[in-house]
């Protein structure tokens, strides 16, 4: 599961400058909660496009002096990328206030989207290309709100598992406290990514490993140590989120459609 | 003879820019005295094409771009990857190698990748043939990508005489390596460090680089000389023209030594092998 850090650096870098240029953009921005993986994504953001052209968008829940705040920040200057301060409270209460909820889950998920609906209007407005932080962990148990977070034109990270990420912003520089901070989605306070899943991110990528890259049976990846009950709960979250990673489908009931015969490259003409 | 290699990144479904990207880098290794130049697989269209093979598929006799490609190599000779449509509505993923403003020889891809990250039998038709031809400095074999793993068909064109084996090919990194570059890029060498020793022969592997739908092509295009000594390498993902002087000397100083070519029998490998072909049929 090692990484050739200098080498992924290289390469994601190289990705990032291709693909805004084959779509005629210079710039790039990233929703930046603070955590280790919008940091990356800056981190190497700016290296490929130069920090002037990345705009870093800091968009909490009322609380726009946190910590995770004051995290951001500090990444930014540090970076030397332009930033803004969105509070999206107003939008996120206004129509909670017409639908009240205590599911932290509805109001966390509707906060997701609330933040891919500004980035989305920054993309038109600054005319930036949005970069997408969501891992390889996160992508393959789910574990991210479906045109939310995990909505972007483009995604440098999403072939990095959680522990590999660390990996690599040890060696970009990242501080030293955001390595140590615990991984939350920030769908309510004190929530932490591992406290919800009930596994370490470890654990949990090293069980990933093995199913996918691998391509181990659960049987097998349980005879090589993990927790029966921890391999069978990674393969359950695996199987029932597939589709986040899928365009939904479409009812084929003509001779060429989108999607099923209809078959161009993303990349198409670029 | 000098040889250049093209690692390029070609333009995905765009014939113009990618002829643009050509004549660009053909003045380069005329610049460079290059008797030949060496394109990636699919270099004119691009890899990730899918249903546009339909639309950027030509037919190299009559197409007036392919008109002023073998115009290019009057001066250089030339080998580059496009989709040809040899018959109408068939079309093959095809290497052509370019000399005096003629086309001198056609290979099309046997192995068509189909699996995992892979399409290529849902697009295009597979060629049947590995058949070395006289290039102007020796006799050279041409194969696409997938091909290349196939140690039967390096084998076909060391039977058929090759001094000379010229791999263009469009291969995606996989994994990483402590070396740097991707861990799949070893996989190549291997191949071109046993195929040139056991055969005799130089081996010119010329891959792409660049992204498309966010794979990264692994670059690392190399040649080995007769005796298994990698005497050219391009670096990972930057895209760069490398020169290499081959001596064909070379191909008999090593069968001299090493008489591989001497001692084949492909008479009893193909008795043998008619033999577990009919034994294994269903």
């Amino acid at each position: 599961m090692k990484i050739n850090s200098p080498f992924v650096e290289k390469v994601l870098c190289a990705f990032i400058k291709e693909e805004l240029s084959k779509f005629h953009y210079s710039k790039g921005i990233i929703g930046l909660s603070g955590g280790l993986d919008s940091s990356v994504c800056a981190f190497l953001a700016a290296k490929a496009l130069g920090p002037k052209n990345v705009l870093g968008l800091i968009l909490p829940y009322r609380e726009t002096f946190s910590e995770d705040v004051k995290d951001a920040r500090s990444v930014a200057r540090r970076l030397g990328i332009h930033l803004r301060l969105i509070d999206i409270a107003p939008m996120v209460d206004t129509y909670f206030s017409r639908f009240p909820t205590r599911d932290k889950v509805r109001i966390g998920n509707k906060m997701a989207r609330e933040r891919m609906s500004i980035l989305y209007d920054f993309s038109a407005r600054e005319k930036a290309l949005i970069l997408g932080t969501s891992n390889k962990t996160e992508l393959l148990i789910g574990y991210g709100t479906i045109h939310g977070d995990m909505a972007c034109a483009i995604n440098p990270l999403g072939d990095l598992y959680k522990t590999q990420i660390r990996e690599l912003a040890a060696y970009l520089g990242v501080p030293e406290k955001l390595l140590a901070k615990k991984p939350t989605a920030g769908l309510w306070p004190g929530q932490t990514d591992e406290g919800e899943i009930g596994l370490s991110y470890e654990e949990v990528d090293q069980i990933l490993f093995q199913l996918v890259d691998s391509r181990q049976t659960p049987e097998a990846a349980v005879a090589t140590g993990f927790a029966r009950e921890s391999v069978e709960k990674i393969v359950s979250l695996i199987r029932n989120s597939e589709f986040k990673r899928k365009m939904p489908p479409i009812a084929k009931i003509s001779s060429r459609t989108v999607g099923h015969d209809f078959l161009y490259p993303y990349d198409r003409n670029r | 003879m000098r040889i250049s290699l093209a690692q390029v990144s070609p333009r995905l479904g765009d014939l113009q820019k990618n002829f643009e990207l050509h004549r660009y880098f053909i003045q380069k290794a005329k610049k460079k005295k290059a008797d030949l130049i060496v394109f990636p697989e699919l270099s004119l269209t691009g890899y990730t094409l899918m249903d546009m093979v339909q639309e950027v598929g030509l037919n190299p006799a009559e197409d007036p771009l392919f008109k002023r490609l073998k115009a290019l190599s009057r001066e250089i000779d030339i080998i580059l990857g496009f989709v040809e449509e040899k018959e109408p509505g068939l079309f093959y993923n095809s290497a052509a190698y370019l000399s005096k403003g003629q086309i001198l020889h056609i290979h099309r891809k046997v192995f068509l990748p189909t699996y995992g990250m892979f399409e290529e039998g849902k697009f295009f038709a597979p060629g049947k043939n590995f058949r070395p031809f006289a290039a102007s400095f020796g006799k050279t074999g041409l194969m696409i990508c997938r091909d290349f793993l196939s140690f039967g068909a390096g084998y076909l064109l060391f039977v058929g005489g090759a001094e000379v084996i010229i791999i263009i090919s469009a291969a995606p990194g996989r994994g990483f390596s402590d070396e740097g570059g991707f861990a799949t890029s070893r996989m190549w060498e291997l191949m071109g460090e046993a195929l040139s020793f056991f055969s005799s022969s130089f081996v010119v592997y010329a891959n792409r680089v660049g992204f498309e739908d966010g794979k990264a092509f692994a670059g690392g295009s190399f040649v080995y000389n007769p005796l298994g000594h990698l005497i050219a390498k391009a670096p990972a993902v930057d895209e760069q023209m490398i020169i290499a002087d081959l001596d064909l000397e070379e191909v008999r100083s090593a069968r001299k030594k090493w008489p591989f070519k001497r001692d084949d029998r492909p008479e009893l490998l193909l008795q043998a092998l008619q033999r577990i072909v009919h034994e294994d049929e269903d």
